[in-house]
């Protein structure tokens, strides 16, 4: 049987005539570049949307050339491992327990010596439930930095996509906030529940409506999501001097 | 003059002395009257008078007299005649016809005053010859002496001859260091030789030049030509490597005494050891003319390595790689992620695409000499390159480039790389079974050559660079490789078959590597995960990078020059290491030297091993100045070197210098004068108003220990006895 992802691949190579002029690599499904590592922690809601990661990385082979694992791996602070997931993911509505002083460690260790973490609230209540919590246990974390919002020319809003807002299935913010070390920012944090509008059923249908802009709200979320996996792998790629009069160019379009 | 005395010292109380001189006298007044009796008045005193004779004797010896004999000398004030015999000297001197030697010989031998031979009647002369050492010389010397080396030290001289010497006299040019003031207080009398005013001569006095220099960037060169008598003359100051013109400059000079700086610049292209050398022509009159060129010492070196990193996608090992090459300022990196292919959806519009199409056009036919290394990471590159492209990357390597392969899912390619020929360039080959495989999990371990090999060697200690490979956390996948005869294996897999994990080899002048598998990353983060540091991943990015890139830093021989390049008839000497990557090779038998002359003759040189393991010491004997070139052969390879040695006289100013001379004399007290015989006056004058020197001379003569004394005392016992047997006496 043959699938979406072929399906659409084959329509649209034969629509441009290109049908296999450059074959795509035969990448195997089986050697995933990345995965969603979500962090179980105690108290308040450490899952609030169970069934975003396939979607989403349907739509991340569907568009790029990464190959995703659509089965997430849910680990805790102190599991070793935490240090061998690409993108680590962690998400809540509500207040929940501080972590030990060894979660705490490890995990610093982990944002400062190169992993990434994304974020969100998909309760979207600024300084209440997870926000305040989150936000409490980064300041615990890395105290010597601060969580900012992240400025249009940061390279998550243009690592796969020149984005200009980040969508979701709420707007409680149009943009990112982060913690930057040097150029690399290991922490982005999001209150408008993006793996909300990721969230698909067993039957391919969404699970949640995104409000108020709809569909176009649901498809810049998938385009902040794909942004986010590209630049947990590129990191500032697009920052290199090469990139900005293309960029440049197709901004002023 | 001289005086005498007696002095004594008694040996025993003086009281004790008496009693006995009393008792003696008693006991022979005594015999005495008892002898009278039997032979007579008359011959009984004669024997006493004797006995008394003897027991004065016996009895002055307690009292140890001593003639003491006093002399009074006078000293000659130490003199010190300094004779400059450096290489300026030997320019000609005030009457154009004899060298400046050969007028301080004719004021110290020849003039009216004969100066050495009226010194010697006043002073304790002491001659010497004063060039870049201090050597004591006696007047026969003199004639002999001639001008060579380089100037002398005379503030350092003088510290020499402090205590020594009470006067010196200065017999120079000027051409002498001199630091502007003295610690000593020894007064210097200079006499000038030579003549500053008609002196004519061209000389480049200074070069200011880096001693490393960087591939395609503008070197700046600062010359300062120096001209004494040449007003208003325009002449061209010229670089050259070898016989190759680099640049010139006009420059004018301006009064009679003119010195100017000009700056002459060039843009190496080549990496290496340039033999470069900055000149003036020669014009007519000049004194010297070994001074109108100098040879330069310069070292092109990359300024930065230039990297072309392309990605099949984006991926951890990626990010991590572009980390640690980001981080290192030596590395320029310039990384293409294939973020998009063709069948991917593309269901934008352009404008909100971040994606720019991969210009693999200009990459690989105009700008891969550009580079120093590319870099495929899990880079399909079949999808991408024509066989042109596959060509001029072919070249690149053989023409000296660097070529790593970061393996992966993407690299790996059924019926591996044989047909368009990138196979032949890299160290392995696929089984052609299975090309890639997950979930392999297994750690790594080092070869025999990876324990040794610059890449690999990431701790200096044997054990903890073994240690910490096996501590690196373990692959998830690798392609499945075999290593060709070409390529020497630094890591293999620790499961059991041994698979090559990275693997490095030759191509031309180029160097090849395969890391076969996208999970490097994990040695990073396994180390932060343990809460090590993550240095070791990093110092493997920069080993691999400067190892492709032939970094002089890890090159297997290393030709260590000297810091002072020595001089022309003295022996050189320059160190040699040599890194053993593991070939098993006697390196003592196998490491051969050449050194070639200016000319490019083979001259004779020696190679000897050095204490330390590997390390060698090279010597030979340059005749001549000019870039002499070092070559060493090895099993790990050859490396070459030039050493440039100074031509004699090259950066001689022999301009005389009489302020110089002036300022030396007057800041230690003493003059600057122009003949001989207002010297000898100046000096004599100053030694008269100085204390005499003078000492006493003291000698002890212990009178009772001489043989004349015992013999005295022997005598007059034998006449008493003779007499007191002759009389009938017992």
């Amino acid at each position: 049987m043959i699938s979406r992802r072929h399906f659409l691949s084959s329509a649209l190579s034969l629509t441009a005539g290109l049908f296999f002029s450059i074959p795509r690599p035969s990448r195997g499904k089986n050697f995933p570049q990345v995965f969603f590592a979500q962090i179980k922690y105690r108290g308040g809601d450490w899952d609030p949307n169970p069934r975003f990661a396939e979607a989403m990385i349907d739509e991340l082979e569907l568009r790029t050339s990464i190959d995703g694992l659509k089965e997430r791996r849910v680990v805790t602070l102190s599991d070793p491992d935490l240090f061998f997931c690409p993108f680590v993911y962690m998400a809540g509505k509500y207040e929940f327990e501080p972590f030990t002083s060894g979660e705490r460690e490890a995990f610093r260790r982990f944002l400062i010596f190169g992993g990434f973490l994304f974020a969100e609230d998909t309760l979207g209540a600024k300084g209440f439930g997870f926000d305040q919590s989150f936000r409490r246990e980064m300041k615990e974390i890395l105290p010597e930095y601060e969580m900012k919002r992240l400025l249009p020319d940061h390279s998550v809003y243009r690592s796969f996509y020149l984005m200009e807002g980040i969508g979701g299935r709420q707007k409680v913010t149009p943009f990112f906030e982060g913690i930057t070390i040097d150029h690399w920012t290991p922490v982005i944090y999001s209150q408008n529940d993006l793996s909300g509008a990721w969230a698909r059923d067993k039957f391919g249908k969404w699970i949640n409506e995104c409000v108020p802009g709809g569909e176009s709200q649901r498809s810049s979320a998938f385009k902040a999501g794909i942004n986010l996996i590209v630049y947990s792998l590129t990191s500032d790629y697009k920052k290199d001097l090469i990139h900005h009069p293309f960029i440049r160019r197709r901004q002023n379009l | 003059m001289s005086s005498g005395q007696i002095a004594i010292a008694p040996v025993i109380p003086f009281w004790l002395i008496l009693l006995l001189l009393l008792l003696g006298l008693g006991l022979i007044l005594h015999q005495y009257l008892l002898i009278r009796k039997r032979v007579g008045g008359s011959k009984a005193l004669m024997i006493s008078l004797l006995r008394l004779g003897v027991l004065s004797l016996l009895v002055s010896f307690f009292l140890n007299p001593a003639f003491l004999e006093r002399r009074k000398h006078t000293i000659r004030p130490p003199l010190a005649v300094l004779v400059d015999s450096s290489q300026s000297m030997g320019l000609t001197g005030n009457d154009g016809t004899g060298s400046r030697l050969d007028q301080a010989r004719s004021v110290l031998l020849q003039e009216k005053s004969a100066l050495l031979k009226a010194l010697s009647e006043k002073f304790e002369v002491r001659l010497f010859a004063f060039g870049e050492s201090l050597r004591p010389i006696e007047a026969g010397d003199l004639p002999a002496l001639k001008g060579y080396g380089r100037r002398g030290d005379l503030t350092d001289s003088l510290k020499k001859l402090s205590g020594k010497s009470s006067i010196a006299i200065l017999l120079s040019d000027g051409n002498v260091k001199w630091e502007g003031s003295a610690s000593t207080h020894l007064p210097v009398f200079s006499l000038a030789a030579g003549d500053s005013e008609g002196y004519r001569d061209l000389l480049i006095k200074a070069v200011k030049a880096p001693l490393l220099a960087f591939r395609g960037r503008e070197v700046v060169i600062d010359v300062t030509v120096k001209a004494y008598g040449y007003a208003g003359l325009t002449l061209p100051v010229i670089l050259k490597d070898g016989s190759n013109l680099l640049t010139a400059k006009n420059v004018r000079l301006h009064g009679n005494h003119a010195e100017v700086t000009v700056p002459l610049s060039f843009t190496p292209e080549k990496i290496g050891s340039p033999h470069l050398s900055v000149s003036i022509p020669s014009q007519y009159g000049e004194s010297l003319t070994s001074n109108n060129g100098v040879n330069l010492s310069l070292k092109v070196i990359k300024d930065k390595i230039r990297v072309l990193m392309i990605s099949g996608s984006p991926s951890l090992s990626y990010r991590l790689m572009r980390t640690a090459f980001k981080n290192d300022p030596s590395v320029d990196l310039l990384s293409f992620v294939i973020l998009r292919t063709p069948s991917d959806v593309m269901n934008v519009p352009l404008q909100e695409q971040s994606l720019i199409p991969f210009p693999v056009e200009t990459l690989f036919s105009k700008e891969l000499k550009d580079f120093d290394l590319l870099i495929f990471d899990n880079f399909p590159y079949n999808l991408y390159l024509q066989q042109s492209y596959i060509e001029n990357l072919k070249g690149f390597v053989k023409e000296g480039g660097g070529f790593a392969v970061i393996g992966g899912p993407f690299f790996s390619r059924e019926g591996g790389y044989e047909a368009d020929g990138l196979g032949e360039i890299l160290p392995v080959r696929f089984t052609g079974k299975e090309a890639y495989q997950r979930d392999f999990s297994s750690g790594v371990k080092l070869s025999r050559a990876g324990m040794v090999h610059p890449i690999t060697c990431l701790s200096p200690d044997e054990g903890d660079n073994a240690g910490l490979w096996k501590e690196m956390a373990p692959l998830d996948g690798i392609n499945l490789l075999e290593v060709r005869r070409s390529g020497t294996v630094l890591l293999e897999s620790n499961d059991g078959t041994s698979r090559p994990i990275l693997t490095v080899g030759d191509y031309g002048k180029g160097r090849v590597l395969t890391l076969s598998t996208d999970f490097s990353w994990k040695w990073y983060m396994g180390m932060v995960a343990r809460g090590r540091s993550n240095v070791p991943y990093l110092l493997l990015m920069e080993r691999m990078v400067r190892w492709l890139t032939r970094d002089p830093s890890l090159d297997p021989i290393q030709i260590i020059l000297p810091q002072n390049a020595g001089s022309a008839g003295r022996e050189s000497e320059v160190r040699i290491k040599i890194r053993d990557e593991g070939s098993s090779f006697d390196l003592k038998n196998k490491v051969s030297l050449q050194v070639f002359n200016p000319e490019g003759m083979k001259i004779e040189s020696q190679l000897k091993p050095a204490s330390r393991s590997g390390e060698f010491t090279a010597s030979f004997w340059p005749e001549k100045g000019g870039a002499y070139r070092i070559r060493v052969d090895s099993p790990a390879g050859h490396q070459e070197e030039s050493l440039v040695i100074p031509v004699p006289g090259e950066d001689l100013d022999g301009a005389p210098d009489p302020d110089r001379l002036r300022t030396a004399s007057l800041s230690t007290g003493g003059k600057f004068l122009s003949t001989g015989s207002d010297l000898l006056r100046e000096v004599e004058a100053y030694a008269a108003g100085r204390r005499e020197n003078h000492f006493t001379e003291e000698r002890s003569l212990i009178l009772w220990g001489r043989p004349y004394s015992f013999a005295f005392i022997l005598l007059l016992l034998t006449g008493e006895w003779y007499l007191r047997r002759k009389w009938g006496l017992r």
